[in-house]
């Protein structure tokens, strides 16, 4: 192992140890949420700090300014390429510095106008948003007119004088200009933080990081005839596997560092595999990365059936032997469901399977009964709703009944962190791992067939860098889905649970190995099938990215939409309190 | 949906095994403090069923022997803290029967639409627990947001979100305020969405109907012969609501359906609640049209309803009338009566001794759900412990009445 692997090894596990830990704590804060507004208390969303104004103003401003000022330094530094308007590289910083100059100030005036609208303007600009803008909703039609208007004009002047003129210019003037608007951005910011001191809420994701605390110097509890040794070690089984099995899942493709080819467009095809100047986007690069996975997964149960044992509870003992039943039977349905995917892919390492779904079709659109079974079956796994009969609060505590403080804290934060995993599997095996659309590694192409509507060369570091953060944002969004289910159905009983796993998952998931075996065969066999089949892939490709396009709009839409709160029933001490002047803002004196 | 292992014969297996004794409450969540269960268990399978109350037993009736009859009010409030206004009406009914008076037509529609609010809300409790007891907690925040809405029109009439202590004998405290009809019929459709929005999450839901339809299910026999009444009993088959068999107040009037299950299980006491809420709606919106606006909502009789208090400072035989109603109570006439009203969970009876001095010589209170939980460890028996939960979800035990 040379000093390069070393390095990137740990950056790669503080990658996902961070991302995931993150995304683990986003959850726990949900789930805080909901159940606080289920017991009637206060949620975490109303936990806040407040900052000293200079404090919150230095926090605003310093960071700002050190990225403008690294900008401005990149700016007048890096050496101008000897052919500015040929360079991919030059191209690319200016479009990156221009986009994110216009998308920082898009977003900034959006959400100005938003604030400026629901509560009192701050200043006469403020007044002007509100008065003569009006709606948020305006300001992201503009920068939508502005693009669609923007990138035509692009295309019109490629390759003119006027493009090789302005080119130059704008390597330069690109990243000064990104610099002026995050520096106009956090002064403006900074010049908002009210005299009484800024309140740092963060929706109240600050209230997981204080629950960690909370739970570390809690009593640690166990059952006087419990057995302390199992007692103990149970939470580290919980916690373990979800850990390792994300060390085996690929995250981007290969980044190849040898001669330059970082800033420069790497072919389409093949990957560098000089392990001494590559690196991959993978804790840990497995032959076996799926049987790792299934290995890995499997024990999970093991922390869950020896804390109900260690117990000395009746509840928990109970949660114990449903944990242990439940994941032996649905680990059978989560290996063979994925037997289906092994033939079409043709291989077990993980990062091959999505390279194959960047070039053919995303795994959904080729095993799409196999997708739902993994997702049920995954689901199962992570012991939630509606499979979460080992906890089943309502019915029997759950396994963990005795368990207080940190080590609570673990099996707690352990069921979170399968949802992370699980996702990422999810992610990788059926819903394109690391790839987007039409991205390859020599950049954007938008071809049908044999038919190339728009090729766009991009450089290899960037195609990496919105790799990575495609995938990350992939399993966001696939958690999302899982804390929307878990919210909305009610559970199985423990017997429904078992016919569905033996008797429909079971069988549907060795029909699903058949069908697919047969399929590949017939495929195989014909040989105008294979240029078909490329056909519907990229048509497959396509329907993503409308379906993408069309889902970033409407949530934007949805987010800008006015927030208007009728109320029902106005009771009269609510009338009096507002004819009186509002409910006092001041704390209650004890 | 047969328990798996339930064809096994303990006494046949190379191993026998013992049940396994669980104490399932108080202190448990599903069991909402009130109840223990002791249960014997093989695997999952209940085997024997004990279920304790007492948990919430204050002495009701005897409290109501040590005050005057109108210091009832908040006991028996207390009884349902689901539904107290249902409680309040039906002990002020049977009062009046015993000395023999009739509220004035306007106090007795203000009864009906407070107490149909209050079965809404009772219904719309019950349903969200199950819900969120079976897992699901969207509908439980949607019927929960439906209910809030009936409290607020309940606040802001009598000024308590839950123990109202709102009826008197002779009338209702209060007159309606100004915006009682507007506030309800504003109210009532977004209600009703509200309900139906929660319901759609679980009505057709695969996991919801397996969970609870054909569970813990009772003929419509059975359910007679135990002395069910209610939601309960109507999920069974049987068309008896107190409000059609003996009409009063003026429930005659109204146009409204009465819904029968058909297997008497846990899904169709829960769909039967759903349907009297609608039934409940269109009961409210009859009584706003009728209900007069002007009027008293009091009887003109000096010896039950205390004056009004400028009367009280004003004149000496306000004075003493108040101090004879508050120190000995209202002269109810010696005798006994029963009267029973169709409170949410079934039939509300008050069985009234009255020996002529101003203090009740014997309350007895018939809660509904007393018989219906008495038939609860025969209802689990033989079933898997997750459907102890939506079965005791389904029952809608209330153990402040429950208890006495």
């Amino acid at each position: 192992m040379n000093a390069l692997q070393l390095v990137s090894t740990l950056l790669k596990i503080a990658l996902v140890l961070g991302v995931v830990l993150g995304i683990g704590g986003a959850l726990t804060w949900n789930d805080r949420r909901m159940s606080s507004m289920m017991q009637d208390r206060i949620g975490p969303n109303r936990a806040v700090f407040v900052l000293p104004p200079w404090l919150a103003r230095t926090l605003f401003a310093a960071p700002a300014f050190l990225v403008a000022g690294a900008l401005a330094a990149w700016a007048y530094l890096s050496p101008a390429p000897a052919s500015v308007a040929a360079s991919v590289r030059a191209t690319e910083r200016i479009l990156i510095t221009l986009e994110l100059s216009v998308l920082v100030a898009w977003i900034g005036l959006a959400a100005l106008t938003a604030r400026a609208t629901r509560s009192s303007p701050a200043n006469g600009f403020e007044r002007w948003l509100a008065s003569t803008v009006r709606d948020p909703r305006n300001v992201f039609y503009a920068g939508l007119a502005a693009h669609v208007l923007l990138i035509p004009a692009r295309y019109a002047i490629a390759g003119t004088p006027l493009s090789a003129s302005l080119k130059p210019i704008l390597f330069t003037a690109g990243p000064v200009l990104l610099a002026v608007v995050v520096a106009a951005s956090a002064l403006y910011a900074a010049s908002l933080v009210p005299a009484t001191g800024f309140r740092l809420r963060m929706a109240g994701l600050m209230h997981t990081a204080a629950d960690g605390l909370k739970m570390i110097f809690k009593e640690d509890f166990v059952p006087k005839n419990g057995d302390r040794l199992l007692h103990s070690i149970a939470p580290m089984f919980g916690l373990f596997p979800p850990l390792v099995v994300l060390a085996v899942v690929p995250f981007g493709d290969v980044l190849c560092l040898a001669g330059g080819k970082v800033a420069g467009v790497v072919p389409s095809a093949g990957i560098c595999t000089d392990p001494a100047s590559s690196v991959t986007m993978q804790v840990l690069d497995l032959d076996i990365g799926i049987l790792f996975i299934f290995a890995m997964s499997g024990a999970g149960v093991v922390g869950a059936a020896l804390a109900g044992w260690a117990s000395d509870n009746k509840f928990s003992l109970l949660g114990g032997l449903r944990a242990a039943s439940q994941m032996v039977s649905y680990e059978v349905t989560l290996g063979l469901t994925l037997v289906g995917a092994f033939v079409v892919y043709n291989t077990l390492r993980l990062d091959d399977m999505v390279r194959w779904q960047g070039e053919n079709a995303w795994g959904i659109f080729v095993q799409p009964v196999a997708f739902f079974l993994f997702f049920a079956a995954a689901t199962a796994e992570t012991k939630r709703i509606p499979f979460d009969l080992p906890e089943g609060e309502s019915e029997i505590v759950g396994y963990f009944t005795e368990y207080s403080g940190m080590k609570f804290g673990m099996f707690f934060f352990a069921e979170y962190l399968e949802i992370v995993t699980s996702s990422a599997l999810l992610v990788t095996l059926f819903l394109g791992g690391w790839q987007l659309p039409f991205l390859h590694r020599d950049g954007l192409t938008i071809a049908f067939g044999d038919t190339v509507l728009l090729h766009y060369g991009m450089t290899h570091l960037s195609v990496t860098l919105l790799q990575v953060a495609t995938f990350f944002g992939k399993v966001v969004l696939v958690c999302l889905v899982q804390a929307v289910i878990r919210w909305t159905l009610p559970r199985f009983r423990y017997d429904q649970l078992m016919r569905l796993g033996w008797r429909t998952l079971l069988p549907l998931s060795i029909a699903n190995i058949v069908v697919t075996a047969i399929a590949v065969l017939v495929v195989q066999s014909s040989p105008g099938a294979a240029n078909v089949l490329e056909l519907l892939g990229d048509l497959t490709q396509g329907v993503v990215a409308a379906a993408m396009i069309a889902a970033v709009v409407a949530l934007v839409l949805w987010a800008l939409k006015p927030v208007t709160r009728a109320q029902t029933v106005l009771s009269s001490s609510a009338e009096l309190a507002q004819a009186q002047g509002g409910t006092r803002a001041t704390p209650m004196q004890a | 949906m047969e328990p798996i292992d339930q064809e096994v014969d303990e006494t046949t297996l190379e191993l026998p095994s013992d049940p396994m004794q669980l104490l399932m409450g108080p202190s448990h969540p599903a069991m909402h403090g009130t109840v223990r269960i002791v249960l014997d268990l093989s695997g999952e399978t209940v085997v024997r069923a004990d279920v304790q109350i007492g948990y919430l037993h204050r002495g009701f009736e005897k409290m109501c022997e040590r005050g005057t009859w109108s210091q009832c009010f908040p006991y028996v409030d207390r009884c349902n803290y689901a539904s107290p206004m249902l409680n309040n009406v039906g002990f002020a009914l049977a009062v009046e029967k015993l000395c023999g008076i009739t509220v004035p037509e306007r106090a007795q529609y203000y009864r009906v639409v407070m107490g149909e609010l209050a079965r809404m809300a009772d219904h719309l409790v019950c349903t969200a627990a199950m819900c969120m007891e079976l897992g699901a907690f969207t509908p439980f925040l949607w019927f929960t947001r439906a209910r809030e809405m009936i409290f607020d029109i309940l606040e802001e009439e009598t000024g308590a979100r839950i123990t109202h202590s709102f009826a008197r004998v002779g009338g209702m405290a209060q007159p309606p305020t100004d915006h009682f009809k507007p506030a309800i019929r504003a109210a009532l459709p977004a209600v009703l969405a509200s309900m139906e929005e929660g319901l759609s999450l679980v009505e057709r839901n695969r996991i919801f109907i397996d969970r609870t339809a054909d569970v813990a299910a009772i003929s419509g026999q059975d359910a007679v012969s135990m002395g069910w009444t209610g939601p309960c009993l109507r999920s069974a088959g049987v068309p008896y609501d107190v409000r059609k068999a003996h009409p009063y107040l003026v429930y005659d009037r109204f146009d409204f359906d009465v819904p029968v299950g058909t297997r008497g299980d846990n899904y169709d006491r829960f769909m039967i609640r759903m349907e009297e809420i609608r039934q409940s709606a269109r009961i409210i919106g009859q009584a706003l049209d009728q209900m007069p606006d002007e009027g008293p909502v009091r009887i003109d009789d000096r010896r039950y309803v205390l004056p009004d208090k400028d009367e009280v400072y004003a004149t000496i035989e306000s004075t003493i009338q108040h101090f004879k109603i508050v120190m000995e109570g209202i002269p109810v006439p010696a005798g006994e009566a029963y009267g029973f009203t169709e409170a949410a969970n079934g039939q509300l009876g008050f069985y009234l001794v009255s020996d002529g001095t101003g203090t009740p010589w014997r309350v007895r209170i018939r809660p509904p759900c007393f018989p219906i939980v008495s038939t609860l460890g025969r209802l689990i028996t033989h079933r898997m412990i997750p459907d102890i939960i939506p079965t005791f979800g389904s029952l809608n035990m209330i153990g402040g009445e429950c208890d006495h």
